[in-house]
């Protein structure tokens, strides 16, 4: 028949006869793994996700997939303390992915670009009443309305924002990026009652004929402490003072403040005392920097700035112009104790940031409430003992951030729209986590993280400019295609490269690959050097 | 034209009159300069058009032929010793696929020890590989053997090793003469390959083939070396009316006609041995020489017709059956069955071990006499191996053997080994 070598040259594909998969006993099956960064989210952000359209400069995509879950990017990525970053599988390569940078680039891009959410669906009928225009009312007002139903915020104070304007400095979130990612979930039809306290929550839904409300009121009110005091000191707390800088008359606090606790507040409030002036602006907190809840390079920034910080001490009393303090000491257990040494620390002013408590009087009378420690308890779908009634952020029991917050309206804004179809919110499995020993980081090149830019120390100390500069198209599109996509198929075609049986069919751009079981002998050299961990080896039932 | 050059440099300017298109090569000693001298011409431009391609390794450098001359191009390599072992997988490859590669082995011993000096065990190793292989005796015939080895490869679409023996011949200046390029264009025409690829008509080349097929596949592989036997007379016989010279063919004797005894042997030894033999006419012995050319295919008539008319014959070898005795003896004594001819394999020459007229003396006279063992060691240090086969039954760790022999010869100093 043929002019070709005896049973040396064969018509092709003459080795399909045999079907070497059945030799087989564990096959290679693609996964997707949940990647660390998305796991760390309190805001529950597929970071990943919107890297991947950042990473081809498709930044709109990037944004639009990043606003599935957080409406507030370019708040997020000045103000968010980033666990993501502290999760990222990169940190044990060289260091993290800048994720909170990319997440500012887009947010700004967005601004700068005027881009709008997509319309929200088909109306409901439905309407939800969110107490509190702070992180937690605003994201479950966004999600609310996107899912079709009529939301209105009624706010206490005179502008909308919650803790973002009344609690963080302008230095490290500018008002007018706040005004504008506040406008765009407004323009998606939500109504925005300002100076609206709520007094009584029942009563006011009511009034407004809501179906259903979801509870966001911030911990407004500063903790005080007992301090033996004559009448000419000036002693005042730390919300006070950072919402009165939002206001006509600044705050009147001296040459020389004291700042009493050791939190991020404390840190805002020496900082921001600074920049109203101050010479000195001295934090006194009762324990070691090692044990203080502020974030570390936030009190790194403030000693840039001069903030001085006197380590294990307490305020024992405040006179006139003067302050003492006594020494502490740390016993075994790491609690500080009284030594009996004391100092004087001059001082016009005290002011105190020994955290904030919720407002919690629009409950009272409502039945079926737990509250436990000045929180609402509340279920895992957000619902306080009062059906019909959600509650979340700094209300409810948790870590008290912006990013917390935004997670928590997101959460109740599904649970709250379940609820009023009379269905329950099944959230999707979870899938298995990628940690670092699932990837194969030899196939990623070298690339450092880019560092964001830092305002003038000068200009940190006198002015409210914002102190940590954003990234431009360029690094943020490198700090983007630094990730490794842990966990999830990139397309690099490393699988499809190596199998030495030809068993990995490409499926065209976008849609990945998959197995040919016919003839994959199960060898696992695809698990072995897949860069992302998106393979793994399963054992067939023999 | 005639010239004073090395052995390595003359092959490489053969191969290079030969017109290769792709050579591919991993250096090894006592190979290197032959690769290196064609790397030289390749990246002059005088040897164009031509693919020098460094691989990594002498599985690679076969593999990259492999496809190469699957491809259609006239494709060349060359190793030695530990270098054809490693790419053996390939090598038979080669051969089953009936690719026409030309390989130059420069034969070299084989470890351990490890040892970079001549003998034959290297390609004889490849004895069944289904390669064709071809001994030159000088750097002359190493030079005509190529020549004629890209003829007989593409005739019958199989690969041909040239074995010359490393350093005697390939690191010796001697008179060659080079032929012209028009010589070797009117003897060797261009490849004109088996089969052509053309990717509008795809096919697979060595498949999986089951038992339906495969030993068809090997017989046919027997049968084109039994062609062979006769075209390798052709081609001598042509390549002496365009050249002017004998080279190649499948045997050569010499002083034969009315020898009693006679000396079996492959590649340069038969120099020394043809001295000898010179010397022992002088004296009145009556003694020949059967030099094998063509060890694969094996040529048993030749052989026989050579030697039957002689009375007994030693095969002398530089190569060692372990555990039997002679490898190329086996083949000559097969050829000679029922003729009742008295056969002697003596095996000399391992690791480099110099073959001297004296030795040869001794050994031709106890062959003429009959009064030496079936298998026989030229030279060997009997007295060190005694000693060391003593040591063994005496201690169970009696320390490393080559370490051993070479104390007791004088040669290491006792701190290496203590």
């Amino acid at each position: 028949m043929s002019s070709k070598p005896f049973a040396i040259t064969l018509k092709p594909g003459t080795s399909l006869a045999n079907l070497t998969g059945t030799w087989r006993t564990a096959r290679p099956q693609y996964v997707d793994r949940l990647p660390p960064c998305n796991h760390a989210c309190p805001a529950g952000e597929n970071i990943q996700g919107w890297l991947f359209h950042a990473e081809s400069g498709d930044y709109e995509q990037a944004w639009r997939v990043l606003t599935i879950s957080n409406p507030l990017p370019a708040v997020m990525g000045r103000v968010c303390y980033h666990p993501c970053e502290t999760a990222c599988n990169r940190g044990q390569l060289d260091e993290a992915v800048g994720i909170n940078s990319v997440e500012r680039f887009l947010g700004d891009e967005a601004i700068k670009r005027d881009w709008k959410f997509d319309a929200p669906a088909a109306a409901s009928g439905k309407k939800v009443l969110v107490v509190g225009a702070g992180p937690s009312g605003l994201s479950a007002a966004y999600h609310l309305a996107r899912m079709g139903h009529r939301v209105e915020i009624q706010e206490a104070g005179p502008l909308a924002g919650g803790m973002m304007r009344f609690g963080i400095p302008k230095y490290r979130l500018p008002r007018e990026v706040l005004d504008a990612e506040v406008q765009r979930i407004l323009d998606l039809g939500v109504t925005l009652k300002l100076n609206s306290k709520v007094v009584n929550i029942e009563q006011s839904m009511q009034q407004g004929g809501f179906d259903a409300a979801f509870l966001a009121v911030g911990a407004h009110i500063g903790k005080r402490t007992f301090i033996p005091a004559g009448d000419a000191t000036k002693i005042v707390d730390a919300v006070s003072v950072l919402r009165s800088m939002e206001g006509e008359d600044k705050p009147m606090l001296g040459r020389r403040v004291v700042v009493y606790g050791g939190g991020n507040t404390a840190i805002d409030v020496a900082r921001t005392a600074k920049r109203l002036g101050a010479t000195e602006a001295i934090i006194v907190y009762r324990r070691t920097r090692e044990k203080m809840p502020a974030h570390d390079f936030e009190v790194e920034e403030a000693l840039q700035e001069g903030v001085l910080i006197k380590w294990l001490s307490t305020i024992k009393q405040a006179g006139e112009g003067e302050i003492t303090v006594e020494k502490m000491a740390l016993d075994e257990k790491g609690f500080p104790q009284p030594t009996g040494e004391f100092e004087t620390l001059a001082a016009d002013s005290v002011v105190l940031a020994l955290g904030q408590d919720v407002d919690l009087s629009l409950l009272d009378g409502l039945s079926g409430l737990e509250i436990k420690d000045g929180t609402v308890q509340v279920a895992a779908n957000m619902m306080t003992g009062h059906p019909g009634i959600f509650a979340g952020g700094d209300m409810v029991p948790s870590e008290r951030t912006v990013t917390v917050g935004v997670g928590h309206g997101k959460k109740a804004a599904r649970n709250i729209d379940a609820w009023l179809r009379g269905i329950a919110y099944e959230p999707g499995p979870k899938h298995e986590i990628a940690t670092f020993d699932k990837l194969n980081p030899w196939y990623y090149s070298d690339a450092d993280k880019t560092v964001r830019p830092m305002l003038d120390i000068i200009r940190r100390q006198t002015s409210f400019d914002e102190v940590q500069g954003g990234l431009d198209e360029t690094n943020a599109l490198f700090e983007a295609r630094r990730c490794l996509s842990c966990g999830n198929c990139f397309e690099c075609d490393n699988c499809y490269g190596v199998c030495p049986d030809n068993a990995v069919i490409k499926l065209g751009p976008g849609k990945r690959f998959e197995f040919n079981y016919d003839y994959c002998k199960g060898c696992g050299l695809c698990v072995v050097e897949c860069p992302c961990g998106a393979i793994k080896m399963v054992p067939e039932d023999i | 034209m005639l010239k004073q050059t090395e052995g390595s440099k003359a092959v490489a300017e053969a191969i290079a009159l030969c017109r290769p298109e792709v050579i591919c090569a991993y250096p090894i000693s006592p190979q290197t300069h032959i690769v290196e001298a064609l790397g030289e011409m390749v990246k002059s431009g005088e040897l164009t058009p031509c693919e020098f391609i460094n691989v990594e390794s002498e599985f690679a450098a076969m593999s990259v032929a492999i496809g190469s001359s699957a491809a259609g191009a006239r494709s060349y390599t060359a190793t030695a010793s530990q270098g054809l072992l490693f790419m053996v997988e390939a090598v038979y490859n080669a051969a089953g696929l009936g690719l026409p590669i030309v390989m130059t082995v420069a034969n070299r011993a084989i470890g351990a020890p490890i040892n970079i000096w001549n003998d034959h065990s290297d390609s004889l190793s490849q004895r069944d590989s289904g390669w064709m292989q071809l001994f030159a005796e000088t750097n002359q015939e190493a030079v005509d053997l190529h020549i004629q080895a890209f003829r007989l490869a593409e005739e019958l679409s199989m690969p041909v090793m040239v074995c010359m023996d490393g350093f005697i011949l390939t690191h010796a200046f001697e008179r060659v003469d080079i032929p012209s390029q028009e010589q070797v264009d009117s003897y060797l025409p261009p490849f004109d390959p088996r089969q052509v690829l053309d990717p509008a008509e795809p096919v697979s080349i060595g498949a999986m083939v089951g038992p339906e097929a495969f030993m068809e596949v090997k017989y046919l592989a027997h049968a084109k070396q039994m062609q062979a036997l006769g075209l390798i007379q052709q081609l001598a016989s042509e390549f002496r009316t365009t050249f002017g010279r004998d080279s190649g063919g499948l045997v050569r004797t010499y002083r034969a006609d009315d020898a009693e005894t006679m000396v079996v042997a492959m590649g340069s030894v038969l120099g020394t041995i043809k001295d000898t033999v010179d010397e022992m006419r002088d004296e009145g012995h009556k003694i020949g020489v059967l030099g094998i050319t063509s060890y694969r295919p094996f040529p048993q008539r030749e052989v026989r017709a050579a030697l039957q008319n002689c009375k007994r014959f030693v095969v002398l070898e530089k190569s060692l059956a372990v555990g039997m005795g002679g490898i190329a003896a086996t083949d000559v004594r097969m050829a000679v069955t029922g003729s009742g001819l008295k056969g002697f394999t003596a095996i000399a020459g391992l690791g480099g071990r110099a073959i001297p007229k004296a030795s040869l003396h001794r050994l031709f006279r106890e062959v003429e006499q009959e009064d030496l063992a079936p298998v026989t060691f030229l030279d060997l240090d009997r007295d060190a191996v005694n000693k060391q086969l003593e040591r063994e039954k005496q201690t169970r760790r009696s320390g490393p053997i080559a370490e051993n022999i070479l104390y007791d010869k004088g040669i290491s100093s006792t701190a290496k080994f203590g």
